[in-house]
């Protein structure tokens, strides 16, 4: 067997070129497997993180009316605590929950500003500074001016935003809402800092403001439109949310508020899951396509190594000796062909996992509403990379049954008798 | 008990529809250590004879004993291992493995036999490869070689597990005169020294001065079986 592999290893280098192009043929593939499973995985993760981040938090509870009318951003169906006991004691009773970490309310309301010849929709997104920066990545997105501040009449705009405004950083400018009382009410804020997210939503209708600010504008003190709920991880949904719902149950609010987790929120993510499914299944396809590329020759290796074959059977070798003789011959371009492969797409991906890869261009006409990022990092991680690896090798070695199996079939005498 | 044994052998080979008989009923005994020639005309079926007696194929009918065993009733498996133990062969076209240097040609052919230690395996190869006259050219790829020199290390490799037989399928056909002699001559002091039994193909009446036993072979039948007088003695 050590000695099978010996003339194994060296007949790689009977024809330098071949080996050669049949190693590049599995690189590239394996390659491309780590590259575009880097790249999907990225995508996928930032698609989930968006939604939790900047839509449902792992748990998200509303007002079942709400719910229904969520597009036009009602105030009059806002969260507004348990029993008449206010939001501040509500947040309290779920952060009493187990493993959930924070309960994040959140302000969201139809505004508009005036450019002179335009009304300018937008929305806006009262938060609590503190936890909203803990919670989100929202604060990274920052690249002009400050964050604002609670208490302030301060907002913070994404420069899509911004230019539709005809506004700068430092400027003053008067945004209407329509209150809680369906009255019209202007105030005016100073736009402290600009966002680029990438996100498409926060990018072009959204401004931030502190929620203190949106309640007292709003005549909506003590309420917001949603909380959020936050677990350490998102796999704790399952057990947290029966929890959530119990909670809302023994206060007779279930009726009322409606306890969602963050994959019921979109139609997107149970997709997303089934996307990595099918890709993995595209993976094994691109292989076995390369593969074909190392079948062919090995098949063109087994007619010229007739004679030897004869003779090795003449020596005393059984079939299967035969059989293993050229699966580690194939063996090993798969494992060296992998190897590269492997090491070259975790080297792309650690590079654009880092940089990211643009395509807000492509994007452009995406609606504003999905939360889907422009710029994708694909993921670098030792198991994709290991993933990879492996499937190139156990995809080429079976690939290799294929000529090896001729070259056991082949009968001694016919095989000693080829010129 | 004789080392081989073929009774009524008959092979006919098949071209499409055409049958062709290669052997019509061949009838021989061996005995261990005889160093035998088959000699014939070409297409007389020397080569058809060596595969069945090295069991590479089976004959369409009759029965070869192979010292004692009966070779109609083994496994391919079974086959395999009486090639790997007890037959070596020697092919005209020397068949070498290319990547193999001339040492690791004849390694491979322990490697299947023996499980020794590693330094006793390096003895016997280096033995034998000097023994056929290769001292110095261990480390030699085949196409770094001599055709004598690749037809000796191919007698090495089929000598060097001390099968009970060895089979030469016109082994010095490729070779000028002057270096089949040589390689005659090394098969020859195999024979003396180790006892091994030898048959060899040839159509080259010079090479046949050599044999200890002559048998000519015409259409696929034995047509003359001849022992020489004494031992063969160079000269
Ligand atoms: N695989 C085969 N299929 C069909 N016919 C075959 C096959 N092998 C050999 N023959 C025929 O069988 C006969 C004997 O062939 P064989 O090779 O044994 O002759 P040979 O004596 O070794 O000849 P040479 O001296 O030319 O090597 C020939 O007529 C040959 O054409
Ligand atoms: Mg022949």
């Amino acid at each position: 067997m050590k000695f099978l592999t010996k003339i194994a290893f060296k007949n790689l280098f009977r024809h330098k070129l071949r080996t050669f192009i049949s190693i590049i043929a599995i690189a590239f593939a394996v390659m491309i497997v780590v590259f575009a499973r880097g790249f999907i995985v990225g995508m996928i993760d930032s698609v989930f993180a968006d939604q939790i981040q900047y839509y449902s938090g792992h748990i998200k509870i509303v007002d079942r009316e709400y719910q229904q009318q969520e597009r036009l951003l009602p105030l009059n169906y806002p969260v507004d605590g348990l029993a008449g006991q206010g939001l501040n004691e509500m947040m309290d009773s779920l952060k009493g929950i187990e493993n959930v970490e924070m309960v994040i309310p959140r302000l969201k309301f139809g505004a508009m500003v005036s450019t002179g010849n335009e009304l300018v929709a937008m929305s806006g997104w009262g938060v609590n500074p503190i936890q909203e920066f803990q919670f989100t990545n929202i604060e990274d997105q920052l690249v002009e001016g400050r964050m604002f501040q609670p208490g302030q009449r301060e907002v913070v705009m994404g420069t899509g935003l911004l230019a539709k405004l005809n506004h700068q950083v430092g400027d003053k400018v008067t945004i209407l809402s329509n209150t809680a009382f369906n009255s019209l009410k202007g105030v005016t804020f100073k736009i402290v800092g600009r966002l680029a997210s990438g996100l498409k939503l926060l990018d072009e209708i959204v401004f931030y403001l502190p929620l203190d600010q949106a309640q007292s504008w709003l005549y909506m003190d003590d309420q917001s439109t949603e909380l959020l709920l936050v677990t350490s991880n998102r796999g704790l949904v399952d057990q947290v949310l029966p929890e959530v719902k119990e909670l809302l149950a023994s206060r007779d609010a279930e009726e009322r508020y409606l306890a969602l987790g963050y994959q019921e929120t979109s139609d997107l993510l149970p997709y997303m899951e089934l996307a990595k499914l099918i890709y993995n299944q595209i993976y094994i396809f691109l292989v076995l396509l390369a593969s074909i590329v190392v079948i062919n020759t090995m098949i063109m290796i087994v007619k010229e190594r007739t004679k030897e074959i004869g003779m090795m059977s003449a020596l005393g070798l059984e079939s299967k000796n035969i059989l293993q003789l050229f699966i580690i011959e194939g063996g090993i371009i798969g494992i060296i062909g992998s190897l590269l492969g492997a090491l070259l797409g975790s080297i792309i991906n650690e590079y654009f996992a880092v940089t990211g890869i643009d395509f807000s261009s492509a994007m452009a006409g995406f609606s504003s509403e999905l939360v889907f990022n422009s710029i994708i990092y694909p993921v670098s991680s030792t198991a994709n990379t290991v993933f990879a690896f492996i499937l190139g090798v156990i995809v080429v070695t079976i690939a290799c049954m294929i000529p090896a199996r001729r070259a056991a079939k082949l009968e001694p005498t016919e095989a000693l008798r080829e010129i | 008990m004789s080392l081989l044994e073929l009774k009524g052998i008959r092979k006919v080979y098949h071209q499409g529809k055409i049958e062709v008989p290669a052997l019509r009923g061949v009838d021989l005994t061996i005995e261990e250590g005889e160093f035998t020639t088959v000699f014939g005309p070409s297409g007389s079926g020397k080569t058809t004879l060596l595969n069945m007696i090295g069991c590479l194929d089976k004959p369409s009918s009759g029965v070869i004993t192979f010292a004692g065993r009966e070779l109609g009733q083994l496994s391919k498996k079974d086959l395999a291992m009486l090639r790997r133990y007890n037959v070596g062969f020697v092919f005209q076209s020397y068949n070498l493995i290319p990547v193999l240097t001339a040492y690791e040609n004849v390694e491979f052919a322990v490697r299947l036999t023996t499980k020794g230690r590693e330094k006793e395996l390096r003895e016997r190869v280096m033995a034998i490869l000097a023994a056929v006259g290769l001292e110095g050219l261990e480390a030699r790829k085949p196409n770094e070689l001599s055709g004598g020199q690749k037809q000796r290390v191919a007698i090495a490799r089929a000598l060097v597990k001390e099968p009970k037989l060895v089979l030469a399928d016109e082994p010095s056909a490729n070779l000028d005169s002057q270096t089949s002699t040589e390689v005659l001559e090394v098969m020859v002091k195999m024979n003396q020294e180790l006892g091994t039994t030898f048959i060899f193909s040839t159509h080259d009446p010079q090479v046949m001065d050599y044999a200890g036993r002559m048998i000519e072979i015409r259409d696929g039948q034995i047509s003359e079986d001849k022992r020489r007088e004494g031992q063969y003695v160079s000269d």
